[in-house]
């Protein structure tokens, strides 16, 4: 024992805390990361994402060359950014929610009292993740299209500008952070997910779509109050048929940012720091 | 050593802990004794930060437990054996906490050896580990980080009588070396067989404490003895004033034990057995939680068992 230089015969009445220093933010970061990986439902939750990725790819490739066609960066990308919207987001809830759900959080919250610090270091953890997991996919979509290009006899066709690769990267990351914010507001894995699929995919796809079409007003509207709408303009070439429904709105990207990424997280992070783990 | 002054926590108008203060003191081990819902977790929740007090404060070695760095290292919890990832072996959860305290991995095979968890159970899913496994396990990390202080919330729940004694001689050897030890407990028989003082919660509020001898020591001064003339005993010491009542095979006075030798001398009645004569402890914590008990009294062994 460390601190016991004892003042009484039986022991010391204070404990003497000035030789310890607290726990380094880094290490918490790298247990939070081998938190999301050491557990059968977090290595299957990476196996399928991994799998998924090369199966796009796989078809992909098989429907480009059946019908000889030349779909470029721009469609390689594209095939990625599918199954990295519908698997990626599933990572920081899981991270956020198991605390509950699995009740560890009673260990990690006494190890480490100053949740403010915990919840920081599961935010790095699951951002060098997502980073990590986009950076390889962006990889395959560069592999892919060389390969083809040589496969068909095509030149390779860099169709992608730098800023609509970093619009894309933008997007998928925003909606990542949306899904870590949802996951602190709900603290649980069933009811994260399904906020975020239905803010995330519900609304835009089967919602938004038809009030645009239907009301002339709704181009103006929603993109304040959706994240999709908001962005896509930033992310189509020039030229492209959106830009003629869609305007380049700064101020819609930053509503939309507020309400999705920064208001949960705010909302979420209050809830954590009050809750009482059982 | 801990100390809980004045800690109280509501929830709306139902009151979890009411103005409860006591300490444990360093070298001892204390049993913080109640029926299920009387408060002992929740207290034990407010001491380690993960439930905030309404009023009061519990002191850690003289520090609030959010002001003590890498608190792993200083303060050993064991709250709920049972919350753990169910997915994770035991030595993986004993590597993440070793982690958490920058503690190197030997510290995790040290920790299985003393709780007996042997290799291939380390390996297995907790899903997987019965009750007393978790127990161990949760004992192993509370002890990872060589802490000074020990709080431990039900943790022979699950064990068997070899295990509760073997926790017993754990616990006591950490005292000794001038650990300080608080468990709870809502059984008397396993807070009496591990700890030296005694804190009894009913309803919230502390209705008792001390040690064991001071909690069964009757108020007045009362003695059962046996001797080989019981009647002739009876007569010396009605004689002498007191009141003798037949008690099993002997009787019981309501006198020091000294007076009775004294009178049986005098008399030249031998002795075969004398003692003082104690309140038992079960009938006490009975009484003591009575009004607080979910059972009424009239179910008293059910209550106890």
């Amino acid at each position: 024992m460390s601190a016991t230089s004892a003042s009484s015969p039986s022991g010391p009445a204070t404990i003497d805390v000035s030789a310890t220093s607290r726990v380094p933010f880094g290490r918490l970061v790298s247990v939070e990361w081998r938190k999301m990986t050491d557990t059968r439902a977090g290595f299957w939750l990476m196996l399928v994402t991994g799998l998924l990725l090369l199966a796009a790819i796989g078809i992909t490739e098989l429907v480009v060359q059946l019908n000889d066609l030349a779909i470029g960066f721009n469609g390689w990308v594209q095939v990625m950014v599918t199954p990295l919207t519908l698997l990626l987001p599933v990572f920081p809830i899981i991270a956020v929610t198991s605390e509950w759900g699995q009740r560890t959080g009673l260990v990690t919250f006494t190890l480490e009292p100053h949740r403010l610090r915990v919840v920081l270091a599961k935010l790095v953890a699951v951002v060098i993740f997502a980073v990590a997991i986009i950076a390889v996919s962006m990889g395959l979509a560069v592999l892919a299209n060389v390969v083809n290009a040589s496969f068909s006899g095509y030149d390779t066709l860099w169709n992608l500008e730098a800023h609509q690769l970093v619009w894309i990267i933008v997007q998928l990351l925003a909606y990542f952070l949306m899904a870590f914010g949802l996951a602190l507001v709900t603290l649980s894995s069933p009811g994260g997910i399904a906020f975020f699929y239905v803010v995330a995919l519900l609304l835009p796809v089967v919602v938004y779509s038809i009030l645009m079409a239907l009301l002339s007003w709704a181009p103006d509207v929603i993109p304040y109050f959706d994240m999709n709408y908001s962005m896509t303009p930033y992310q189509a070439a020039t030229g492209d048929p959106t830009l003629l429904v869609l305007d380049k709105n700064p101020v819609a990207v930053v509503t939309s940012v507020l309400l999705w990424v920064v208001a949960p997280f705010v909302l979420g992070l209050r809830r954590v720091l009050r809750s009482e783990p059982k | 050593m801990i100390t809980v002054e004045s800690l109280t926590k509501t929830y709306g108008a139902y009151t979890a802990v009411d103005d409860v203060t006591f300490e444990a003191q360093p070298g001892r081990v204390t049993g913080f004794l109640g029926p299920n819902g009387a408060g002992k977790t929740t207290t034990m929740r407010m001491m380690v930060g993960l439930t905030p007090p309404t009023s009061g404060r519990a002191l850690i070695g003289g520090h609030a437990y959010k002001d003590i760095p890498n608190p792993g290292r200083h303060v050993g919890v064991l709250l709920d054996a049972s919350a753990q990832h169910a997915g994770r072996s035991g030595r993986e959860v004993l590597a993440l906490g070793a982690k958490v305290m920058g503690l190197p991995s030997s510290r995790v095979d040290e920790m299985l050896a003393l709780v007996s968890l042997t290799d291939s159970e380390a390996k297995r899913k907790i899903r997987n580990y019965s009750l007393g496994m978790r127990q161990r396990l949760g004992i192993a990390h509370a002890l990872l980080g060589d802490p000074q202080v020990l709080i431990l919330d039900e943790p022979a729940n699950g064990l068997d009588p070899a295990g509760i004694r073997w926790m017993r001689g754990l616990l006591k050897g950490f005292a000794d070396r001038g650990g300080t030890v608080l468990l709870s407990s809502h059984l008397l028989h396993e807070v009496e067989i591990i700890a030296d003082e005694m804190v009894v919660i009913g309803q919230g509020r502390i209705v008792a404490r001390g040690d064991r001898e001071s909690l069964t020591r009757s108020g007045q001064a009362a003695t059962h003895v046996t001797s080989e003339d019981n009647e002739r005993l009876a007569a010396a010491l009605r004689a002498g004033g007191a009141h003798v009542e037949p008690a099993g095979t002997g009787l019981r006075a309501d006198v020091e034990p000294v007076v009775v030798g004294r009178a049986a001398l005098e008399a030249g009645v031998v002795l075969t057995d004398l003692r003082a004569a104690t309140v038992n402890l079960e009938d006490l914590f009975l009484q003591l939680t009575s009004d607080t008990q979910r059972e009424t009294p009239a179910t008293e062994t059910g209550a106890s068992a």
